[in-house]
């Protein structure tokens, strides 16, 4: 059996078993959907022919790549990273190992050995002007921009529900919600969880992880791992929370 | 919260002495790897001079928050207690000649209140098992991944031999040392698994996940991966410590009739969707 995983900066957010195909985009009729500005109501889809899996962008706004390459068309074979947006989705062919991350080389060793400061300096000069020229010359990943602005801050306004502030900053790397001392939002009462969500940043991004209690996003149980959009409502056993961005930077640019 | 824990250390089968050391301290959820260079003495001391003062660092009293840190408390704590190791191994090092030069790597991991606060300097490694998926933690402090980084995979790859030993940061050898942070929650049926290079070098990241996946039982998991490194050449020293996220017995007990209900619910929920007209917008 074949699947395609989402990803999002490196994070797993789902599995997709192909099946008979299936289409990829914004829009809620979508069997795999992204939720993203960048992303074409109807951006791509998959479907088999013969024992090819195939893979056609639906003249999407932004395009569909593969292993960095535009296509229109592609059949896809294992391994391959398609590019929707920010998002990647993995082809596994045979879905039912996990999947490795790379192969470590398995030659004989020597002693390890350490480069001095000095070494390193030079080490590092050259290897980012080789960095500069592999950018220059092949121009291969046209979603990984290399931009060196701050990344936006994520805020989470107060609803509903008792809270000591009306607004918090998710300045921190991670930020959390429950009874805790080390909690950003404070729960009260005795039968609220100690931690009930994390919030990671990730990238440009925040990911929410459900740890205790019972956390809605949107209305829906918040089970796994999830990326947190503008606007989005969050109730953490009780406490009614929205997420946003900070002075009110608009969420993508793209699209 | 409730930590399982297993953890082994081992020379393997061509180096004469095991300068790797661990710690593995499930109340407290900390875990700590090292592997020392130098040659014996020197690296078998560093690494466990490395172990001992992160220790002391930690378990003695807080020293106060830096407010400014954006991570979380116990994170913060364990970065500084790493940095702390790196000047005390370097003090050490300079007072006798016989241990000039030694270094050590270090990746460390403490588990509070579902959040896994993690610090590394070498080409130790943390990874993260998480919905059926190994996810590497750290990224290795050597010229090999440097040349990845830098795009130039490939390159990387083709370097000789003895440049692919090549680390560009350990505790011990500078004054200071930049080290690497990083926090991730962990829910029930995670895990995390901290390994030398020794493992890594011998084991595919395929083959870890497939041990975790297969044994479930962490002491299970470290024992077989060591023998399989062995298998494989065991080649320097191999150290594994495996640590499985599990809620109380309560919460396993509940989630245990909730997952279960789950399943049945959604087996007679379950329909096959029709596949989407495919039209462009």
């Amino acid at each position: 059996m074949s699947k395609l995983t989402l990803q999002y900066e490196g994070i797993v957010l789902k599995d997709h078993a192909v099946g008979s195909g299936l289409t990829i985009g914004r829009l809620p009729d979508n069997a795999m959907i992204i939720d993203n500005p960048a992303v074409s109501g109807h951006h791509a889809r998959v479907f088999l022919e013969g024992h090819q899996v195939i893979l056609e962008d639906l003249r999407s706004t932004n395009g569909t790549f593969v292993n960095g390459r535009p296509i229109t068309r592609h059949v896809l074979q294992h391994g391959d990273e398609v590019l929707v947006g920010k998002h990647s989705i993995v082809f596994d062919q045979n879905a039912v190992e996990p999947q490795p991350v790379s192969g470590p080389p398995l030659e004989s060793l020597g002693d390890t050995v350490y480069l001095d400061t000095k070494q390193h300096r030079a080490l590092r000069a050259t290897l980012e002007s080789a960095r500069a020229d592999a950018a220059k010359s092949i121009n291969a990943r046209p979603a990984t921009p290399v931009t060196t602005a701050p990344p936006r801050v994520g805020i989470l306004r107060v609803v509903a529900g008792r809270s000591e502030q009306d607004q918090y900053d998710l300045g921190a790397h991670t930020s959390l919600i429950g009874r805790s001392d080390t909690a950003l939002v404070r729960l009260r009462g005795w039968f609220k969880p100690s931690v009930a969500v994390a919030i990671a940043r990730s990238g440009n991004g925040y990911v929410a992880t459900p740890l205790g209690g019972k956390t809605l996003v949107n209305d829906e149980r918040l089970e796994g791992r999830r990326i947190l959009q503008d606007g989005d409502m969050l109730n953490v056993s009780g406490l009614i929370l929205q997420f946003g961005w900070k002075d009110g930077v608009p969420a993508e640019s793209a699209a | 919260m409730r930590l399982r824990v297993g953890a082994r250390t081992d020379t393997g089968r061509i180096r004469p002495q095991n300068e790797d050391a661990f710690m593995s301290q499930a109340e407290q959820g900390l875990f700590v790897v090292c592997d020392g260079m130098g040659g014996a003495p020197a690296g078998e001391v560093a690494s466990e001079m490395a172990i001992q003062a992160i220790a002391r660092r930690l378990t003695g009293t807080d020293t106060g928050e830096d407010s400014t840190s954006p991570f979380l408390p116990h994170t913060t704590r364990l970065l500084d207690a790493v940095r702390q190791s790196n000047e005390f191994i370097y003090g050490e090092a300079q007072k006798d000649p016989r241990q000039t030069g030694m270094g050590t790597t270090v990746v460390s991991a403490w588990i509070r209140e579902h959040i896994a606060g993690v610090a590394h300097v070498g080409d130790s490694r943390a990874y993260l098992w998480h919905n059926d998926r190994l996810e590497p933690l750290t990224r290795d402090h050597s010229l090999m991944e440097a040349h990845i980084e830098a795009g130039l995979a490939d390159e990387g790859r083709k370097l000789p031999v003895e440049q692919q030993n090549v680390l560009l940061r350990v505790l011990g050898r500078e004054p200071a040392v930049e080290v690497d942070v990083t926090e991730v929650p962990v829910q029930s049926g995670d895990y995390v698994l901290l390994c030398s290079d020794g493992l890594t070098r011998m084991v595919s990241e395929e083959d870890l996940a497939k041990a975790i996946q297969m044994f479930q039982e962490p002491q299970q998991i470290c024992d077989h991966l060591i023998a399989t490194a062995n298998q494989n050449g065991g080649a320097d020293n191999i150290t594994v410590v495996v640590v499985e996220v599990t809620g109380g017995w309560w919460h396993r007990l509940i989630n245990g009739v909730g997952s279960h209900l789950r399943r049945t619910l959604a087996r007679d929920s379950m329909r096959v969707s029709p596949l989407n007209d495919p039209r462009p917008h």
